[in-house]
């Protein structure tokens, strides 16, 4: 048996070489949505992310989301500040990646 | 000299507007050319046969009103006991898990979401005939048995506003496996329903959630009643009695229905920090009876009520931009109690007699071998870090449990027995790795649990008594269960 889980835990360390790099993280996207955008913009993260289709955010993501913090801090002035910050070009990817897995054509059922 | 400049002005003007007429007509022309173009490109479009394909795909698609998603894994446990009278056991097992989620949007407020699922150990068909407990209803999907589908959950939502109260109500199997918490050990991103410390198993009912942001100006604040029915006294059809066939679906006289209520609060998430508890009360808890003469389990009769509460904290991100590795770690910190209200009666049997069990002192009468009154508590604690590369995580976690502590935590996905139902010291580090981003996933973990009392993990009778069953039967003393994993899901 000591044979087969040292198998075993070699596998999943040779798997950990073979993993993925860096990528968008939606629940990340989510989780700064309500920490950073939530309060400014008076709706919940479903509700903001059904604003628009996911061609639609893909374009105002383009770049570095130049079209994006046009749109919002014109809709919501309280958000310039985030949106215009160091934080939000960090977060950007996530944030994206978020609005992406539950626009409007998404077909992603909100669970409440 | 106004007869020169006249002339002259007329010309000009005449030239001007020749000029203009010619750049009219060259910019007729373009768009002529245009309109032909686009005649042309117009007329090569088949409608007919784009028709055809939206009516095909609308043929295809029609009734289809389930989303499906499917979340796999392949498990290989190691498992490893050491018993207070001295000997050791162990096992190796391999599992695969299926869950196939459903989810649908008719309409704007409402929602049906579901899961099926199968787990199953490599090889085996007939692990039910092995215990009366393994085709329990609590762990349906939770703990390895046959390759037969069962019914995770299935519940409608239906949602609306209330002035400035958005609620949902909605009745059905409930998500209430991996809760708050918990999802963390388990790579959920999303936790389920309920804190996970003291409520994590399968279970059908009900729930009524009013978010109270809006009216209190709290970030993320909720209530939400839950309901839930953990047994039902019912015969099946066709069940026979002493005079023939009994009348299908009547009370059997035996446990009566179980049955739980629960307020869950979220008092404040902001997204970084977030506040839970809970409060439930239990009626008719289930305990076992025992023929004494040959030590045989009976059945289950009701043995008293059971409340519980706990206040929990997790913390998404440590501190404001400290640095990258804090800010994406998690932190969290939870305590609970329980208390029990035994209704005394006795469930024992010698013989086939009561009477004789209760002389000879063995009624296996109270809760957790108690006929008083008892509390119990537990603390459950944990961190969530970035591993080595890029979307690994690794995680450590602690719980310990009193004498008298009973959790509902029959549904955690350790094969070694719930980690959180210990009384005593729980341990676990776990490592996730990203193979193929989210959609294929490796997770390696190692649960040890050191046991100072018995009973942990067990129903709410004799059985959970923390001296052993009867107070003296031999108990596990410690457990441990190392599980590598490979999960695909999308």
């Amino acid at each position: 048996m000591k044979k087969v889980i040292g198998l075993v835990i070699s596998a999943f360390f040779i798997l950990g070489l073979m993993s993925t790099s860096a990528f968008a993280d939606s629940a990340k996207g989510q989780k700064y949505y309500l920490k950073y955008m939530k309060n400014d913009s008076g709706m919940n993260g479903a509700k903001f992310a059904t604003q628009h289709t996911q061609a639609e955010w893909k374009a105002l993501f383009e770049g570095k989301g130049e079209k994006f913090i046009a749109e919002y801090s014109k809709k919501f002035p309280a958000l310039e500040g985030f949106l215009k910050g160091d934080k939000f070009e960090k977060f950007m990817p996530d944030i994206k990646d978020f609005c992406l897995e539950f626009a409007s054509d998404s077909g992603n059922v909100p669970s409440c | 000299m106004r007869k020169i400049i006249a002339p002259l002005i007329i010309g000009a003007a005449l030239s001007t507007a020749f000029a203009a007429d010619d750049s009219l007509k060259q910019e007729i022309e373009a768009l002529k050319t245009q309109m032909a173009e686009l005649k042309s490109a117009q007329s090569k479009m088949n409608i007919d046969a784009l028709r055809a394909q939206v009516t095909e795909i609308k043929a295809h698609d029609a009734g289809d009103n389930i989303k499906w998603n499917v979340d796999f894994r392949t498990s290989y446990d190691v498992i490893d006991y050491k018993i207070t009278d001295g000997s050791k056991t162990d096992n190796a097992i391999w599992t695969n898990k299926l869950i196939l989620g459903m989810a649908a949007q008719p309409a704007d407020n409402l929602v049906f979401k579901g899961a099926l699922g199968v787990y199953k150990t490599f090889g085996q068909n007939n692990i039910n005939d092995t215990s009366m407990f393994q085709g329990f209803d609590w762990y349906g999907t939770q703990k390895p048995g046959d390759d037969s589908i069962k019914l995770r959950e299935a519940y409608f939502l239906y949602f609306g506003d209330m002035g400035d109260v958005h609620y949902s109500a909605s009745f059905g199997r409930r998500p209430s496996v991996d809760g708050f918490m918990t999802n963390l050990r388990a790579d959920n991103e999303n936790p389920a329903s309920p804190v996970g410390h003291n409520i994590n198993m399968e279970f059908d009912g009900a729930s009524f959630k009013f978010d109270l942001d809006k009216v209190t100006g709290i970030s993320g604040m909720y209530i939400k009643l839950c309901l839930g029915r953990g047994f039902s006294e019912t015969t099946g059809a066709y069940s026979q009695g002493t005079a023939g066939f009994n009348p299908a679906y009547i009370k059997d006289g035996m446990n009566p229905n179980m049955d739980l209520a629960g307020l869950l609060m979220q008092f404040y998430d902001d997204g970084q920090y977030k506040i839970m508890a809970n409060v439930f009360k239990g009626w008719n808890m289930m305990g076992v009876g025992m023929e004494l003469a040959d030590q045989s389990l009976t059945r289950f009769y009701d043995v008293g009520d059971m409340t519980g509460a706990s206040l929990s904290l997790q913390v998404n991100g440590i501190g404001n931009g400290i640095n990258d590795f804090l800010d994406d770690s998690v932190f969290f910190i939870s305590y609970a109690v329980n208390k029990t209200d035994p209704n005394n009666v006795p469930v024992n049997t010698y013989s086939g007699s009561m009477v004789t069990a209760i002389n000879y002192g063995m009624s296996g009468a109270g809760m957790l071998g108690s006929t008083e009154k008892e509390t119990g508590s537990s603390i459950y604690t944990g961190v969530q870090v970035p591993g080595i590369m890029a979307g690994q995580r690794l995680g450590l976690e602690y719980n310990h449990g009193s004498k008298y502590w009973r959790s509902f935590t029959y549904g955690e996905d350790t094969l070694a027995g719930s980690k959180l139902a210990t009384r005593g010291d729980a341990y676990e580090i776990y490592y996730i790795l990203p193979i193929v981003k989210k959609n294929l996933t490796a997770q390696l973990s190692y649960v040890y649990m050191d046991y100072n009392y018995a009973g942990s993990d067990m129903f709410f009778g004799q059985t959970g008594n923390p001296e052993g069953l009867m107070g003296m039967m031999p108990y596990v003393e410690s457990a441990s269960n190392i599980k590598a994993s490979i999960r695909y899901r999308y």
